[in-house]
C-alpha cells in the first residue's frame, strides 16, 4: 500500500514538474485568470483571489490569499481603485517586494485599455458616484481585452525570457479566437445598435459602448443606498416612454428595486455576469461574453417581437 | 513566507483586543448594556460618513477626528441617559434607537457624497487578517493607556457597574463617570473596529465575559478566565481559518461561542450554580 503511495507520488510529482519552472501568477480577477491562463499555457499558474461571482470590489481575504501573494511572481490588478478595499494591506502582509505596485511583478492591467469616465476637472458632488480614476469595469470590453492580453504576454515575456516564443504564440492563439469571438457577438447585437438600456449601477459602459448600447438610467446609482422615491418614478416614467425592454444587474446585487421596477414597466431583469466563473457556462473570457451577448439578445429579440 | 508568519499578527491582533475588551465586558454586561459597543460602532462610523461629507478622507487625521468626535457625542448620550427611574425606559432602548438612527443617518450622508460608497461597508467590516505591525503597536499603546486610566479609577467604575445605588448613596456623579466609561470605551471601540470589525468586536467584547461570569464573581478571576478563553479561542480560530482556508475574523466568533457552549457545558457537568464567591 505504501509503496503504491509512494510510487504513486513520484509519478504526480513527475507529471506536475514540466522541464521549466512554472510562473506563479495571482490575479484580482478571474477575468485576468482566464486571460493570463490563455497567454501563458502550462508555464503559468494562475489564481485569482475574487471568484466571479463575488463582488470584486470587497473580497473577503482567507489566510491563502496571502500566501499566494508572497510566492507570487506576478499580480495582475484591475486598478481604478477596484481593489483599493482589501487589495494594499493584503499586499503589505505578504512583503512579496516583486508584486508592490511599482515592482516587475505588478500589472495594472488598466493600463493602455480604453478607460470610460476618467472625470475632467474637479469632482463635485452633482456628478453623482464617481470613480476618480474612471470606470474600473473596462475589461468588459473585448478589445480591452486585447489589450490586457498583449501586456499580460509582453510582462511575462519580461519576467521569464526563456517562454518567449511560447507566449508569443499563445497570444496569437488567444487573439484569433478573440476576433472570431467578436464577429459572432457583433451580429448578435448588431441588429439592436443604439437600442437603450437600463441598469441596475453604473458597471456596464464599456461593454455597452463596445456593442453601440445606450444606458438610459441606473436603478440604484448608489449600490446600497437605496434610490429616492423620486428617482424611481422618474425611472419608470423613462423607462415607459422609452420603451426600455431591459434592466441589467451584476448578480451580487439585490434584486428588490430592479425587480419591482421590471414589473412596473413590462421590461425584463437580465442577470448579466460582469466577471469569468459568475456562472459555470462562463468558464473563461470569451465565453463570459458568449453568456452576456447570447442573454442580451434573446431577451431584446423577445421584446421586439412583442412591441408595435 | 512561513504559514506562522502570515497568521502571526492576526493571533497577536486577537491577544491586544481581547485583553482591552473582556475586561470592558465584564462591565458592560454586568451594566446590562450589551449592544453599547455596536451602538458607539455604528455612531462612529456616522462620524466617518459626515468627515467624508465635509471632505475629509475617512483615513486621514480629520477623519479619525470625526469618528472619535461623534463616539464621544454618543457616549455622552449614554451616560445622560441612563435608566430613567420614572418612565422606567430602560438604557438597552436609547442604545438601539442611537443605534438605528445612526445607521440610516450613514446612509443618508453617504447617498449625498461622491464615490466612496464601498468605503461604508470598509468601515465596520474590518480585517484582522490584513493588519499592520505598526496599527498594533498603536493600538496596543492606546489601550495601554485606556488600561491605565481604568487601573487608577477603578473603584468608582466597578462601584457603579456592580452596584449603582450604592455608588449614587456615596454622592458620586454617576453621569460624570459614566462620560468617561463611555467616553474611554468609544476611544477603544473607535480603534478596535477598523482592525477586527464589529462582529468580532463585539464577540471579543461579550463571549469571555459571559464565559467567565459563568464560574466567578470575583473580578480577578473573571479577568484570568475571559482572557484565557480568548486567548485560546483566538489561537484555535485563526488555525482553522488556515486549516480550511476560511474568512478569518468570522472564524474567530464561531470558534468564540463554540468556546462558550463548551465552557457552559462544563459548568453543568461539575455541579449547577455552584458558583464560587
Amino acid at each position: 500500500m505504501k509503496r503504491i503511495a509512494v510510487g504513486l507520488a513520484t509519478l504526480l510529482t513527475l507529471a506536475a514538474s514540466p522541464a521549466f519552472a512554472t510562473m506563479k501568477v495571482v490575479t484580482s480577477l478571474q477575468d485576468f485568470s482566464s486571460i493570463a491562463e490563455a497567454v501563458g499555457g502550462p508555464r503559468v499558474e494562475v489564481f485569482a483571489l475574487a471568484k466571479g461571482y463575488q463582488d470584486p470590489h470587497f473580497v473577503e481575504p482567507k489566510p491563502s490569499f496571502i500566501l499566494k501573494l508572497s510566492k507570487a511572481d506576478l499580480l495582475i490588478v484591475a486598478g481604478l481603485e477596484l481593489e483599493i478595499g482589501y487589495l494594499p494591506p493584503l499586499i503589505d502582509q505578504s512583503r512579496n517586494e516583486k508584486i508592490r505596485p511599482g515592482g516587475p511583478g505588478y500589472l495594472d492591467a488598466s493600463a493602455g485599455c480604453d478607460i470610460l469616465e476618467r472625470p475632467t476637472g474637479t469632482v463635485t458632488r452633482a456628478m453623482g458616484d464617481v470613480h476618480p480614476f474612471g470606470n474600473p469595469h473596462y475589461w468588459l470590453d473585448p478589445d480591452n481585452g486585447r489589450v490586457i492580453a498583449r501586456a499580460i504576454a509582453a510582462r511575462l515575456t519580461q519576467l521569464d525570457p526563456p517562454g518567449a516564443s511560447a507566449y508569443a504564440a499563445n497570444l496569437a492563439a488567444f487573439e484569433a479566437k478573440l476576433t472570431e469571438g467578436q464577429k459572432r457577438w457583433d451580429a448578435a447585437l448588431g441588429p439592436y445598435a443604439g437600442a437603450e438600456v437600463v441598469t441596475y449601477h453604473n458597471s456596464w459602459p464599456n461593454f455597452l459602448k463596445h456593442f453601440k448600447l445606450v444606458a438610459a438610467g441606473y436603478v440604484e446609482p448608489k449600490p446600497g443606498v437605496p434610490p429616492s422615491p423620486a428617482h424611481v418614478v422618474e425611472l419608470i416614467n423613462l423607462m415607459i416612454e422609452k420603451k426600455i425592454p431591459v434592466i441589467l444587474i451584476e448578480p451580487y446585487f439585490d434584486q428588490k428595486t430592479p425587480k419591482s421596477v421590471a414589473e412596473k414597466t413590462g421590461a425584463t431583469l437580465l442577470t448579466f455576469i460582469p466577471s469569468v466563473g459568475g456562472v459555470p457556462e462562463a468558464k473563461d473570457y470569451i465565453s463570459l461574453f458568449d453568456y452576456d451577448v447570447k442573454l442580451l439578445a434573446g431577451a431584446l429579440a423577445a421584446k421586439k417581437g412583442t412591441r408595435p | 513566507m512561513s504559514v506562522f508568519q502570515v497568521l502571526l499578527p492576526a493571533f497577536v491582533a486577537g491577544l491586544i483586543v481581547t485583553g482591552m475588551l473582556a475586561y470592558l465586558g465584564v462591565h458592560v454586561v454586568e451594566r446590562g448594556v450589551i449592544f453599547v459597543d455596536l451602538s458607539l460602532a455604528q455612531i462612529a462610523a456616522l462620524g466617518t460618513t459626515v468627515g467624508i461629507l465635509a471632505g475629509y478622507d475617512m483615513h486621514s487625521e480629520m477623519g479619525r477626528v470625526f469618528s472619535l468626535g461623534f463616539a464621544l457625542i454618543g457616549a455622552a448620550v449614554f451616560a445622560l441617559s441612563r435608566v430613567h427611574r420614572s418612565t422606567r425606559i430602560p438604557q438597552e432602548a436609547i442604545i438601539g434607537i442611537a443605534y438605528a438612527v445612526a445607521a440610516a443617518a450613514a446612509i443618508l450622508a453617504m447617498s449625498k457624497a461622491t464615490g466612496e460608497t464601498e468605503h461604508l461597508k470598509e468601515m465596520l467590516v474590518g480585517n484582522i487578517l490584513s493588519v499592520s505591525w505598526r496599527e498594533l503597536a498603536k493600538t496596543a499603546g492606546l489601550f495601554v493607556l485606556v488600561g491605565a486610566f481604568h487601573f487608577a479609577l477603578r473603584k468608582k467604575f466597578l462601584l457603579i457597574s456592580m452596584d449603582e445605588p450604592e455608588a449614587e448613596r456615596q454622592g458620586l456623579s454617576v453621569r460624570f463617570w459614566d462620560f468617561l466609561f463611555y467616553g474611554s470605551f468609544g476611544v477603544v471601540v473607535t480603534s478596535s473596529v477598523p482592525i477586527a470589525g464589529v462582529l468580532l468586536v463585539f464577540s471579543y467584547l461579550i463571549v469571555p465575559a459571559v464565559s467567565a461570569m459563568l464560574f466567578s464573581q470575583r473580578l480577578g478571576v473573571r479577568l484570568a478566565i475571559g482572557w484565557s478563553m480568548g486567548a485560546i479561542t483566538s489561537a484555535i480560530g485563526v488555525y482553522l481559518s488556515y486549516l480550511w482556508d476560511l474568512p478569518t475574523g468570522a472564524t474567530i466568533v464561531t470558534t468564540l461561542g463554540a468556546g462558550l457552549v463548551l465552557l457552559a457545558c462544563v459548568r453543568w457537568a461539575t455541579g449547577r450554580g455552584r458558583v464560587a464567591a
